[in-house]
This record gives C-alpha cells, sequence and structure tokens, in this order.
C-alpha cells in the first residue's frame, strides 16, 4: 500500500506542471493554426496574431509554480494531500489553456477582417486566464498547509 | 477539433450578407487552392453536395426529374456527415415544396408530383395535402405562406431572396454549431455560392441563359 501512495504523491508532485504543458501545447496548436490561416487572408499585422497565438503558453508556468511549491520529501501523511492538489490543479490549468486556445482562435477569426475588434475579441481569453490564475492562487495557498 | 480546419476557416474571408454585398471576396479559384486542406472524404462529401443542390443550375444537371430523383438519393446515401447531410436534405425539401407551389399554381395534379417519386421524403405528404395551401406543412417550414405570396404575385426577385435568406440564415447556424470544423467550412462554401449568385444578378444575361436553355430543351426533344 505504500509504494502506491508515495507513487500517487509524485503523480500529484508532478501533475500541475505535465497537464498545463499538455494544455498549453493543445492551446498554442489551435491559436497557431487560426493564425497560420489568418496570416493568408491579411496584408499586415502578422505580429498580432503570432502574439495571441502564444497566449496560452502562460498557463505552464502557473503549472511550473504550483510544481514548485508542491515540492517537498514525499510521507505518507503528505502524499494524499499532493495528489489531490497537484491533479485537480493539473487538470484546471489543462482545461484553461485548451478553452483559451479556442478562444485566441475566435480572436483571431474575427480580428483579421475587421481590426477594431481584437482588443474586446480578445476579453474571452482573458477571462479565462482569470480562471487559470483563480486555480493557481488557491493551489499556491492551500499548498502551504499540506505538512512537509 | 481538426487542426487543419481551425487554419482553414481562418483562412477564409468574412462573407458579408449577401445583400449588402458588392463584390465577393474571394474568388472560386483561392477557394478550391484553400479547399486543399480538406480531407479527401470531406472533399468528396463536399462536392457531392454542391453538384446537388448549389445555388446555381448547372446545365449538366439531369434532364428528367426521374433522374434527378435518383441522383439525390445516390449522393444522399453517400453524403454521410450529419451536418451537410441534413442540409442537403433540407435544400432538397425547400426545392421539392417550391417545385409543389409552382406546379399547382400551374394547374397541375397532385398526381405528377407523385408520379416522380420526389426525392424529398416530404413528396408523398405534399400529394395527399395537395389542396391545403400550404401543404400543411406551414408548422415545419414557416416560410411556405410568404413564399407562397410571392408566387401568387409573380415576383421572382422577392422570392429569390426569400430563398437565399432561408438557405443563409440555416448555414449561419450550422457554422455556428462548430466554427472551426467542417460544418463552417462546408457552410462559407454554399454563402459564398449564394452570394455569387446574388451579385451576378443582371437581367441581360438572366435573358440570354433563359434562351440557352430554352435552345437545350428544344434540342432534347
Amino acid at each position: 500500500m505504500e509504494p502506491l501512495i508515495f507513487g500517487l504523491g509524485w503523480v500529484g508532485l508532478y501533475a500541475p506542471l505535465a497537464l498545463a504543458a499538455i494544455g498549453s501545447s493543445i492551446g498554442c496548436m489551435r491559436a497557431g493554426s487560426a493564425a497560420c490561416g489568418a496570416l493568408l487572408e491579411v496584408e499586415s499585422g502578422y505580429g498580432r496574431f503570432i502574439g495571441v497565438a502564444a497566449l496560452p503558453s502562460s498557463i505552464t508556468i502557473y503549472g511550473i509554480v504550483v510544481t514548485m511549491s508542491l515540492n517537498r520529501p514525499l510521507t505518507l501523511e503528505n502524499s494524499p494531500g499532493i495528489f489531490s492538489l497537484g491533479v485537480l490543479t493539473g487538470l484546471a490549468l489543462l482545461y484553461c489553456a485548451t478553452a483559451q486556445g479556442d478562444a485566441c482562435a475566435a480572436s483571431i477569426n474575427a480580428s483579421k477582417s475587421k481590426v477594431e475588434v481584437f482588443g474586446i475579441s480578445m476579453a474571452p481569453a482573458a477571462l479565462i486566464e482569470g480562471f487559470a490564475v483563480f486555480a493557481f492562487v488557491f493551489a499556491l495557498v492551500l499548498a502551504a498547509g499540506i505538512p512537509k | 477539433m481538426a487542426e487543419q480546419y481551425i487554419s482553414l476557416v481562418s483562412s477564409l474571408p468574412y462573407l458579408p450578407p449577401f445583400e449588402k454585398a458588392e463584390r465577393s471576396p474571394i474568388t472560386r479559384l483561392r477557394i478550391e487552392q484553400r479547399l486543399h486542406i480538406l480531407r479527401p472524404e470531406d472533399a468528396r462529401q463536399l462536392a457531392l453536395a454542391e453538384a446537388l443542390v448549389s445555388w446555381r443550375m448547372s446545365l449538366a444537371k439531369p434532364k428528367t426529374d426521374r433522374e434527378m430523383v435518383l441522383r439525390c438519393h445516390a449522393a444522399l446515401q453517400e453524403i454521410t456527415q450529419p451536418a451537410l447531410h441534413e442540409f442537403v436534405e433540407f435544400r432538397i425539401a425547400q426545392q421539392t415544396i417550391l417545385a409543389g407551389l409552382r406546379l399547382r399554381n400551374t394547374g397541375f395534379e397532385s398526381s405528377f408530383l407523385d408520379q416522380v417519386n420526389g426525392a424529398s421524403r416530404w413528396a408523398g405528404f405534399i400529394a395527399s395535402h395537395w389542396d391545403h395551401p400550404d401543404f400543411r406543412l406551414a408548422a415545419v417550414y414557416p416560410w411556405i405562406p410568404e413564399t407562397r405570396s410571392y408566387l401568387e404575385t409573380n415576383d421572382a426577385s422577392g422570392l429569390d431572396r426569400l430563398m437565399m435568406n432561408i438557405i443563409w440564415q440555416r448555414l449561419s447556424r450550422i457554422a455556428e454549431g462548430n466554427r472551426f470544423g467542417f460544418e463552417a467550412v462546408f457552410a462559407f462554401v454554399f454563402k459564398w455560392d449564394i452570394l455569387q449568385a446574388w451579385l451576378a444578378r443582371d437581367a441581360e444575361k438572366a435573358k440570354s441563359r433563359f434562351q440557352e436553355l430554352i435552345k437545350e430543351v428544344k434540342n432534347d426533344s
């Protein structure tokens, strides 16, 4: 039983980073595909589209920080907590990153023909970033309560 | 969500409402270049659907109703993508209803529609409710009364606009269902087709095309 509990602890420790990185990759791939398509349609402002396509990558940074905050010697007491917190935070970040990729793709698609909506069309992506920040901040708060 | 379709949808320009458009934002050649990204099966299904229900009538279409019905049935069996299948069925139903209204206005009996065993599932229903003003289908297709009034007043332009509007709105809804999928792609293609048909409206050209069709019918008989 003990090896299983320690194994889960290790999974929880690395889950925020791994899942956030997977989500960011998917998000960047979707937004990047939209940016590449839009480049064919516009005559200028290429940098703007590529910049938006990179937005989901920020969520990996939250994953890195959460993993670092959870990093401590694993014991039978703290492994279940690390597993629960790590996996749930990772899943939240994964979903936020993929959803943000879709929101960025929609923003690129809308603003390619109407440049003036560029700012407002980024609002959904910014909101999703906010949800990722909530998951990130509260993971840090709760991580402080897990025994060292 | 296929990533290549995200790229494809983003590479297609915004299509303004067809009535407000002054020019087409993209050429057919450019669309076809972009559609090369489509999966072979999707491309085949789109081609089948276009051949069947694109707005502009092709001279290569079958010469008899029976041939057309057979072609519809064959194509519908091959079009398996649910949204495209549903759209093609809707277009065929729309054409069948329009044909029924026109035939009735011209004084034909319901048996005529029955004989050709229409491509649409509504053909039999229309034939059995021939004497009802809206074939008892107004609850399913609320645009039938308006269509009927345009036919009765011989307002071909108004009728065209109404039919195009109905399809345009339906395609917009389909595209919203999957903004970066095959649905958005085929919705764009059919909307562009409507836009192009609207922009190409020209009384002189229509006259010569009409004469061309008459000549073709005469040569056949």
